[in-house]
């Protein structure tokens, strides 16, 4: 984040996203990035809520988590694995808005690839926004002497997308930051996070498996692993 | 701004023909009784009840990813026994517990009718003075969000509109919108299929706008213009943050104002949503809001009878403060509001561009059905300044008001300005008016009855502003007096209609100086004499004034001047011109405009001034400078490489013209498509276009997709090149007209499948595949097996390409596949997508795998060669 508090787009998380490996850049090209970079943080204002649930152990089990109050219920082994010994769980959500949205549009009539390198800018904008909320988490558990493992979001490992709308339900996120899903499970705005941290009485069990490769759905179509590279650093 | 007291040529109301009477806006209305009338004219308070949702939740009536709404069904006395509690409270009107009775949430679990008819039965029996029937957000996303079309919206607000009335309710009640569109959709729902007084709320942010972009000015203008009886804000936030939006409301609302703000704003605390304002604060910041001139209060989340109470304690014994008329005139888009207020000598620059004459390649994209060109147009008017864009579609071969409404959705989606829909043809206006979120001004009307009798209901139904134009039966009048007794017969028609003054544009017909020199003054005295008189906006279409003569620009930039100055409010005019930029901008100071001449001192202190010789770029303004690329480190490359360098043998068509091939070439590897149209209208006036294309286009394009395939290039590097390339192309073609080398026979249907709405990867196979010359007819995403198959016929089309980024959207993918196959068994299928591999494409059918856009281009080329 800049010292003016608003946040900022890693520019070399952006081009990462947009599949740049040290290319030589003409400098026509490199001030339309700079462009869509720095439109996208003059433009944009991520809205971000959080919210912390007991996790109900008498009902959890190694394949499912129950979060008391919401009545969430958070499925796949992987997810369970990584709250195992939670006391609570904050659920968090993130979004730039429709306004990212009909930036996007704007630029696509203009020129895709504008539109393409807004995209990528503002894929990496609302990761900031993610790591600010997830700090704010952190720091409200630290006050409360709880410690935290790193976030996880619907679609990792076998926790499937299908809980977004329970998900969002449980956030109020609708009505207090305007994020929704389709009816595919897809998140609205698309520039938008959701993601699970789980808080604990000491050092979670599980705290040194980064989110990593072999939790990923993603992971047999990566381009990144076959660079040798990851997307988690 | 007000500049009244300064500007000369403000109507001064003394001088300006008296306001005619309109229509009772509660005509044909069905109103309960003298006191709900009163309420409904702002001569008496309403107090609406509280929250249900916090009482149910309270009694612990609530469960998890139940309906609420099913509580008038399963335990009808403790939703009796809280309405009750509200009536004891002093609450006049009781609304049903209906929030999710639609036909979307319910999901088949119940019927509309039944919720509705169980849900008015305990409200009556609790008391309650006036029953309103309760509509809420449907849950599911309008386009273009979401894939809830206008029409799909509408029919479910109509079901549960008719349940309501059927269930013998008083009023019906719209409330927590956050999407103006779905808003319009549930009004026009209840103006359709009920004679009950409509209320409507919407639902704002903490930066005072809904989520969807939409501020109170915007909401108070749009709905009270459509019928609306009550307009207002429930929910969002607490008394003390919605103090402002009240006071927006109350600007630009032409009924009562509505206020139910939640008891302070909400927090979750161990999963539960607590609120933390007091009844007796709460009452404090309602008696504010009311002193302000708000009628009908009530609580929403959060409150309960106590806050009840202290709002009927607030009002008993009082009638609300008087308020003035709304009298500015007001268009909006959902986002954005233009407001020029009663005698001020605001300027609002009109976009002309979106209009097919004499635009080939803007008549070619709609008769093609593509749209995105004139997108393109809406966003560069808005970048250079416009306030309002005008939008016509009329072509003979159009069928104009499906294009009109297709035109509407996509700019809307887009672009935030108010737009003018310009047509003579009542069905478009009334196609395009419907499902347009905000309130448009309407493109035109005039003083013939035949067009007063088709357009003014319009205009009113929709809650329009209209242009009035100063023609009749006998054509134009000549001279300045006639042409105000047409702007009369069409303000006098408006009023009658129940349109307010404030609502009409009066546009006094610009001739063309070449032949009809006289009339010229005319106009321009015709413009003062309509604001003087009639005290209504004007508008012009300038450039019609330099018809027949040279330096067009020139004679329009000083024609605008002189319209400025006779008070001319609306100029329709091209913004992408500089010098009509500048003309309006030195207006502004002149005229109060720009306060302190701050944004003209900005951007013209140090600008050239574009006669003082010698200037470097004599036409270039200050304002269409751009600012340099400022980037340090990465490399310029030398604009023309020696021979050596040529990335593929120079074709010996084009061998005279070696050094502009060359520039052409960098111009296309290095992805600079602004300079594009000059080297290609340079190349072109000595050489065959098809040269240019095998020997420069197309081998430049490949030598890109190999850069882009060992890891030179990166996507956006192939993207721009691409897009270069393009810009030539549209040279081209519009050169080459119908004889463009684009191969009907070789058309592509591309779609992102059904259920995903990431869409990047197939636009950029989109723009290789047209920059090698390919027709495709690009479906758009989340687009339907069937649609595909439907396209594909319709187009007689071989090849499809096909995207899904998501795991779960590659089912959808395979069932179009499957579809396709077993529909049009010829048909070849390429797919793509983040999740996708060679073995994953196989195993669900396609024919082809398109690791990217390079190997999709290759694929069609592939296809197409080997059934050439």
């Amino acid at each position: 984040m800049a010292p003016d508090g608003r946040l900022r787009v890693d520019r070399a998380e952006a081009l990462r996203y947009l599949g740049y490996s040290g290319q030589e850049l003409d400098v026509d090209l490199a001030g339309r990035f700079d462009e869509a970079v720095e439109a996208c943080e003059r433009e944009l204002h991520p809205r971000c809520v959080h919210a912390v649930f007991p996790l109900d152990s008498e009902r959890s089990n190694e394949c499912r988590v129950v979060l008391a109050g919401c009545g969430l219920v958070l499925e796949g082994r992987d997810i369970a694995r990584h709250l195992e010994g939670a006391r609570d769980v904050a659920l968090m959500a993130c979004t730039l808005g429709v306004e990212s949205e009909r930036a996007l549009r704007q630029r696509a009539a203009i020129s895709p690839t504008d539109a393409l390198m807004y995209g990528a800018a503002a894929s990496s904008l609302v990761e900031a926004a993610a790591d600010a909320e997830e700090a704010r988490i952190v720091e409200e558990a630290v006050a409360r002497g709880l410690r935290t493992n790193f976030r996880y979001s619907p679609g990792y490992g076998d926790l499937p997308l299908d809980v977004q709308p329970a998900f969002l339900d449980a956030l109020d996120a609708p009505r207090r930051i305007g994020l929704v899903c389709t009816e595919g499970n897809l998140l609205v705005p698309t520039k938008s996070i959701t993601a699970v941290v789980g808080l604990f009485e000491g050092e979670p069990p599980n705290a040194s498996v980064r989110s990593g490769c072999a939790s990923c759905a993603l992971r047999e179509a990566c381009t990144l692993r076959g660079q040798g590279r990851t997307c988690h650093g | 701004m007000d500049n009244s007291s300064t500007c000369p040529h403000a109507a001064t109301p003394n001088a300006s023909a008296p306001e005619g009477q309109l229509p009772d806006p509660l005509a044909g209305l069905r109103i309960a009784d003298a006191h709900l009338e009163r309420v409904l004219r702002g001569q008496d308070f309403l107090v609406q009840d509280g929250a249900m949702g916090t009482l149910l939740q309270a009694q612990g009536l609530t469960a998890h990813g139940e309906l609420p709404d099913l509580l008038n069904f399963s335990d009808p006395e403790a939703i009796t026994a809280i309405h009750a509690s509200y009536v004891a409270a002093g609450a006049e009107m009781i609304t049903t517990n209906t929030f999710s009775a639609n036909a979307h949430k319910l999901a088949g679990r119940t019927s509309v009718a039944d919720v509705y008819r169980a849900a008015a039965a305990n409200a009556r029996a609790a008391g309650a003075r006036y029953v309103a029937g309760g509509l809420g957000p449907i849950g599911a996303l309008l386009e273009p969000l979401g894939t809830l079309s206008f029409e799909e919206a509408y029919e479910v607000f109509a079901e549960q509109v008719r349940a309501v009335v059927d269930a013998g309710c008083d009023i019906v009640l719209i409330e927590t919108m956050t999407d103006l569109r779905e808003a319009k959709a549930a009004v026009l729902a209840a103006k359709e299929h009920s004679d009950l007084p409509v209320f409507a709320s919407l639902t704002f942010g903490e930066d005072g706008r809904t989520f969807l972009g939409t501020s109170p000015t915007v909401a108070a203008a749009t709905l009270s213009a459509l019928g609306v009886n009550v307009v207002g804000v429930n929910c969002s936030l607490g008394p003390e943050e919605l103090e402002p939006v009240a006071h927006e409301l109350l600007r630009f609302a032409r009924c009562p104002v509505v206020v139910r703000p939640n008891a302070g704003l909400p927090r979750l605390v161990d999963g539960r949503t607590v609120y933390d304002v007091e009844p007796a604060a709460f009452a404090e910041v309602m008696s504010r809001i009311i002193d302000a001139g708000v009628s009908v209060v009530g609580g929403c989340c959060g409150t309960t009878p106590a806050f009840v109470e202290e709002l009927a304690k607030l009002v008993a014994g009082r009638t609300p403060v008087p308020r003035a008329m709304p009298d500015a005139f007001v268009v909006t888009s959902a986002q954005e509001a233009v407001v020029l207020p009663q005698g001020s000598s605001d300027v609002v620059v009109v976009g002309e561009r979106i209009n097919p004459t004499g635009k080939p390649k803007l008549r070619a994209a709609l008769k093609a059905g593509d749209y995105d060109h004139l997108v393109g147009e809406a966003v560069a008017q808005q970048e250079a300044g416009a306030g309002i864009l005008d939008v016509n579609v009329g072509l003979p071969e159009l069928d104009e008001p499906a294009a009109l409404a297709e035109a509407i959705e996509r700019l809307q989606a887009t672009v935030t300005l108010p737009l003018q829909i310009d047509s003579s043809d009542p069905a478009a206006v009334e196609a395009a008016v419907r499902c347009y979120a905000g309130k448009p001004l309407v493109n035109s009307v005039n003083a013939k009855r035949s067009s007063l009798e088709a357009v003014l209901p319009l205009v009113k139904k929709y809650g329009c502003a209209v242009v009035g134009l100063t023609l009749d039966e006998d054509g134009i009048p000549p001279t300045a007096e006639g042409r105000l007794r047409a702007a009369e017969r069409i303000v006098a028609a408006a009023e009658a209609q129940g349109i307010p003054r404030a609502d009409i544009v009066i546009d006094c017909l610009v001739m063309a100086a070449a032949t009809n020199q006289d009339e010229v003054r005319e106009t321009l005295r015709a413009v003062r004499l309509v604001k003087e008189r009639l005290g209504v906006r004007t508008e012009l279409g300038v450039s019609n004034v330099s018809f027949g003569l040279p330096q067009r620009g020139l004679v329009n930039a000083t024609f605008l001047a002189a319209a400025l100055a006779s008070g001319l409010d609306l100029p329709i005019l091209n913004p992408l011109s500089a010098r009509y930029r500048d003309t309006v901008a030195t207006w502004q100071v002149l005229s109060g405009q720009d306060a302190g001449s701050a944004a003209f001192v900005e951007h013209y202190a140090t600008a050239p001034d574009p006669y003082a010789a010698p200037a470097a770029s004599p036409s270039a303004s200050p304002s269409e400078r751009s600012a340099e690329s400022k980037d340090p480190v990465r490399c310029d490359s030398a604009p023309a490489p020696a021979a050596s360098a040529d990335p593929f043998p120079l074709p010996t068509a084009l061998a005279d013209a070696a050094d502009d091939v060359r520039a052409m070439v960098h111009l296309i590897l290095t992805g600079r498509k602004a300079p594009m149209t000059a080297a290609t209208e340079r190349l072109l006036a000595n050489h065959d276009p098809l040269d240019l294309i095998d020997g420069v286009f197309i081998p430049a394009l490949d030598v890109v997709g190999e850069r882009f395939d060992s890891g030179a290039f990166f996507l956006p590097q192939l993207m721009a090149s691409a897009e270069a390339v393009k810009a030539g192309f549209d040279v081209v073609r519009a050169r080459m007209g119908d004889a463009a080398p684009i191969d009907n026979d070789k058309a592509i249907v591309l779609a992102t499948v059904q259920g995903d709405i990431h869409d990047i990867g197939k636009n950029i196979v989109r723009m290789l595949l047209e920059n090698y010359g390919y027709r495709v007819i690009d479906l758009g995403r989340d687009v339907a097996p069937e649609q595909v198959v439907q396209a594909v016929r319709e187009h007689s089309v071989r090849l499809v390409g096909l995207s899904a980024l998501m795991t779960t959207t590659v089912r959808a993918m395979e069932r179009t596949v499957q579809l396709l196959h077993e529909q049009v068994p010829d048909v070849r299928v390429f797919v793509g997508g983040a999740v996708l591999t060679s073995e994953y494409a196989h195993e669900i059918g396609a024919d082809y795998y398109g690791k990217d856009a390079a190997e999709a281009a290759r694929i069609a080329e592939r296809f197409f060669a080997t059934r050439a």
